[in-house]
Order: structure tokens, then C-alpha cells, then sequence
């Protein structure tokens, strides 16, 4: 009898606990994670974009597509990683469209590097304008959460 | 006024080692970048014109910065002890032979005093809102027209700021000290705001165009020139193009910063 009231208050303690895990974050708990994820990500990016201008105006071309391909892979996996992280409720409509723009921006640089590696400056330097102005969007939506390394910043892309 | 022989190779402003590349189809968005900090809402505009530039040498152009502070829920802003304006380092501010203007012509002069004493001087103009909390009265806001001019303060180059409201009457002269430093935005235009300005205004939005063709020794020239050296396989690029920093009473600094893009002139 012993036995079965022990566990039934474990079971009572955990399932507690699990509610409590399972508790959406709030805003400020949210920007927290995210920014944790976002810093390393951000200070990775401008280390891997490092003399991609400089590439350019030299015309290495395939140096550059290299460091613009990195740059997308660190992109890509820090929307992979933020966009595991639950949401506040009151937050979802917002976020599921900073999501919209953050996809967005990740297939533009995805064509970015592709059109690089096929030479085609022209069609890349199209599409990076298209990548800009998805950040700048993607910035306004969250203005209100004051993301510092989860928001875009050109000047980390040289 | 005096007119001033300086080094020719003139100060490095204007923008343009282009970071990346793209065609100039606005990046920018509607109003400016915007960033939040708490409730504070800090904005930056402008741009260069003409956007098309020659590639390998610079070419006269106009800057036009606009920004400000704003709250998310209409409360009182906060003072602003501190302007700083960075713009990249690459380019020309130009002042070889161009008059200055000393403060003390413009201290308690109206725009049309300001321009009688300084003209030769002048190289931009714009407006400026602050607004004014006066103890037990609603907060009303103050409108003036800015004119700015080449100047020198301590020894220093400067882009001394004038500015006149009509209603109520008020003047306030305002000088931006250039400061070059390392970076990309290396150029700094800093002003601190004048503790006889009072605690009543607070600063809340400018803008600003400065733009100045002089001759100087039978030499056409220009306050700011600028060019877009970007690879010549692109047609076009995008570069930081200036970054805005509030220091507030109390030592909190907010700031943004912008992203423009210029077409490459085939020369």
C-alpha cells in the first residue's frame, strides 16, 4: 500500500513537472533563447564572409561563392534551430511570418551562391537585393522584440 | 567668415567600398530601418544622389539622412545628450577653399541672418522636431529649419547646424565635429547637445541634406563626392551607408543603421 501511495506521488510529481516544461515561454524568455542560439550564428557568419568583398573586386569568384556558401549553410541552420524553439502564443501570427521571411531570405542566398557558381554575377546581384529587402522586412515584423543578433544586418555579410 | 586652404586629399566620407552586389531596386523599406529598444524607437533614412557613380574616381553628390526617436505607446521621449552619425570611409569631404562660418555669427540669428552672415559657407539644410515638456503644460512641439555650414570648433572641422523655430522663438546652433576612425563607418559626425538647451527639449526627429558645389582656383568642386567601386563584372552594389547613435541622459545609447545601394557609371 506503501509502495502504490509513493508512486502515485511520484507519478503526481512528475506530471507537474512535465506541465511545467511544457508552460509557453513569454516574450522576453523567447528573445533570450533565441538570441543565445543567434549570437555564435552571427559571429560564425561575418567570420565566413570575411574578404568576400575584397574576393570580388579581385574577381576570385569561386573564393567568394565558397564563403557565400558557408554563410548560407550557417543561415539555413540557425533557422533550423530557432525555429524548433516554442513560441509565445500571443506571438505565433507574428513569428509564423518572420519565419515566412527568414525561409525566404535562406532560399535567396541559397540562388545567390548557386548563380555565383555558375558565374552569373548579374542574376546574383539581382537576388541579393531581393535578400536585403526580405531582411529589412523580416526586422520589421520583430521591431517589438529588439533582437540584436536574430535580426538581419547586411554589415555582417561583408 | 574666412575662407581656409586645407590638404587636399580631403577628409575620407562618403560611402562606397561596396560590400556585396545588386541592383539598386530599394533595399530599403518604407520610412527607414528601424530598430527597438524597450519602448524606443530609433529610425534612420537617407540615401545618395545621384545613385549612378563612376567606379574608379569620385563624383560630386548629396547626402540625405532622416532620424529620430519615437515611443511604442506615445509616452515622453528621453534626452538625448549625444548625436553621433558615422558614414563610411571611403569618398572625399571636400573643404579646400570653402568659407567657414563661426559660431558666434550665428548664435541668435534667424535663418535669414544665419544665411546673410554664412552663405558662402553653407553646404546643406533640412529641419528638426523636438519636443518640449515644460512643468504642469501639455507638451507641445518645436519645428525648426536647419541650415548647416562648414565650420571649424576647437580647431576641428565641424558641420555647424543652425536651426530657427518661429513658434515659439528659438535658436540653436548645434556643431557636428568630424572625427575619423577605424571601421567601415568611419567618418563621425558627433554632437554634444548643449546643456544650456535646458531639460525641456528632447530631440526627436532631423533630417538633413548636405550637398555644396564650390570653385575654388578655377577648380569646380565638391563638399562630398563619392563613387561605387564595385567589381566590374556587377552593375550595381550595396554598401553600409551610415549608422545613428542616441546617447541618452543617463548613459544608454541606442542607434541603427542603414544599407544602401549605388549603380557603377560606365566612365
Amino acid at each position: 500500500m506503501r509502495k502504490i501511495v509513493i508512486v502515485a506521488a511520484l507519478l503526481t510529481l512528475l506530471g507537474g513537472a512535465v506541465a511545467v516544461a511544457a508552460e509557453p515561454p513569454t516574450r522576453a524568455e523567447y528573445v533570450a533563447q533565441l538570441e543565445g542560439i543567434c549570437k555564435p550564428d552571427a559571429a560564425a557568419t561575418q567570420v565566413a564572409m570575411r574578404g568576400a568583398r575584397a574576393d570580388l573586386r579581385a574577381e576570385r569568384l569561386p573564393v567568394a561563392t565558397a564563403k557565400f556558401a558557408k554563410a548560407t549553410k550557417i543561415f539555413g541552420g540557425t533557422v533550423k534551430k530557432i525555429a524548433a524553439v516554442p513560441r509565445p502564443p500571443e506571438d505565433e501570427a507574428r513569428l509564423a511570418k518572420w519565419f515566412g521571411y527568414l525561409n525566404r531570405q535562406e532560399s535567396y542566398l541559397q540562388r545567390i551562391t548557386a548563380q555565383l557558381r555558375a558565374g552569373r554575377a548579374i542574376k546574383a546581384q539581382r537576388l541579393t537585393a531581393r535578400f536585403i529587402h526580405s531582411g529589412n522586412l523580416a526586422n520589421n515584423v520583430v521591431l517589438a522584440f529588439g533582437f540584436n543578433y536574430c535580426s538581419f544586418k547586411f554589415s555582417r555579410y561583408g | 567668415m574666412r575662407g581656409r586652404r586645407r590638404g587636399a586629399a580631403g577628409l575620407a566620407l562618403g560611402a562606397l567600398v561596396v560590400a556585396l552586389f545588386a541592383v539598386a531596386i530599394g533595399a530599403s523599406t518604407a520610412g527607414g530601418e528601424r530598430t527597438q529598444d524597450g519602448h524606443l524607437i530609433v529610425s534612420l533614412d537617407g540615401g545618395l544622389a545621384p545613385l549612378t557613380l563612376p567606379r574608379d574616381r569620385p563624383a560630386p553628390v548629396a547626402v540625405r539622412l532622416a532620424g529620430g526617436l519615437q515611443t511604442t505607446d506615445g509616452s515622453l521621449l528621453p534626452r538625448v545628450t549625444r548625436v553621433e552619425l558615422s558614414l563610411p570611409g571611403q569618398g572625399v569631404l571636400d573643404t579646400h577653399g570653402l568659407p567657414m562660418c563661426p559660431t558666434r555669427k550665428l548664435r541668435d540669428a534667424t535663418t535669414d541672418g544665419a544665411l546673410e552672415a554664412c552663405r558662402d559657407a553653407l553646404v546643406g539644410g533640412g529641419r528638426l522636431e523636438a519636443q518640449v515638456h515644460v512643468p504642469n503644460q501639455p507638451p507641445f512641439a518645436v519645428h525648426a529649419k536647419l541650415l548647416a555650414f562648414n565650420g571649424e570648433v576647437r580647431g576641428r572641422r565641424a558641420v555647424i547646424f543652425h536651426g530657427f523655430a518661429a513658434d515659439p522663438p528659438t535658436v540653436v546652433v548645434l556643431p557636428f565635429l568630424l572625427r575619423l576612425e577605424t571601421g567601415r563607418l568611419r567618418t563621425r559626425l558627433v554632437a554634444d547637445l548643449p546643456p544650456e538647451l535646458g531639460p525641456w527639449p528632447h530631440f526627436a526627429h532631423f533630417e538633413v541634406r548636405l550637398f555644396r558645389r564650390f570653385r575654388f582656383r578655377g577648380h569646380d568642386r565638391s563638399y562630398i563626392s563619392a563613387s561605387c567601386p564595385i567589381p566590374k563584372q556587377f552593375t550595381a552594389g550595396f554598401f553600409s551607408f551610415a549608422k545613428a547613435s542616441f546617447t541618452l541622459a543617463g548613459g544608454q545609447r541606442v542607434g541603427t543603421s542603414i544599407t544602401r545601394s549605388c549603380r557603377a557609371r560606365a566612365n
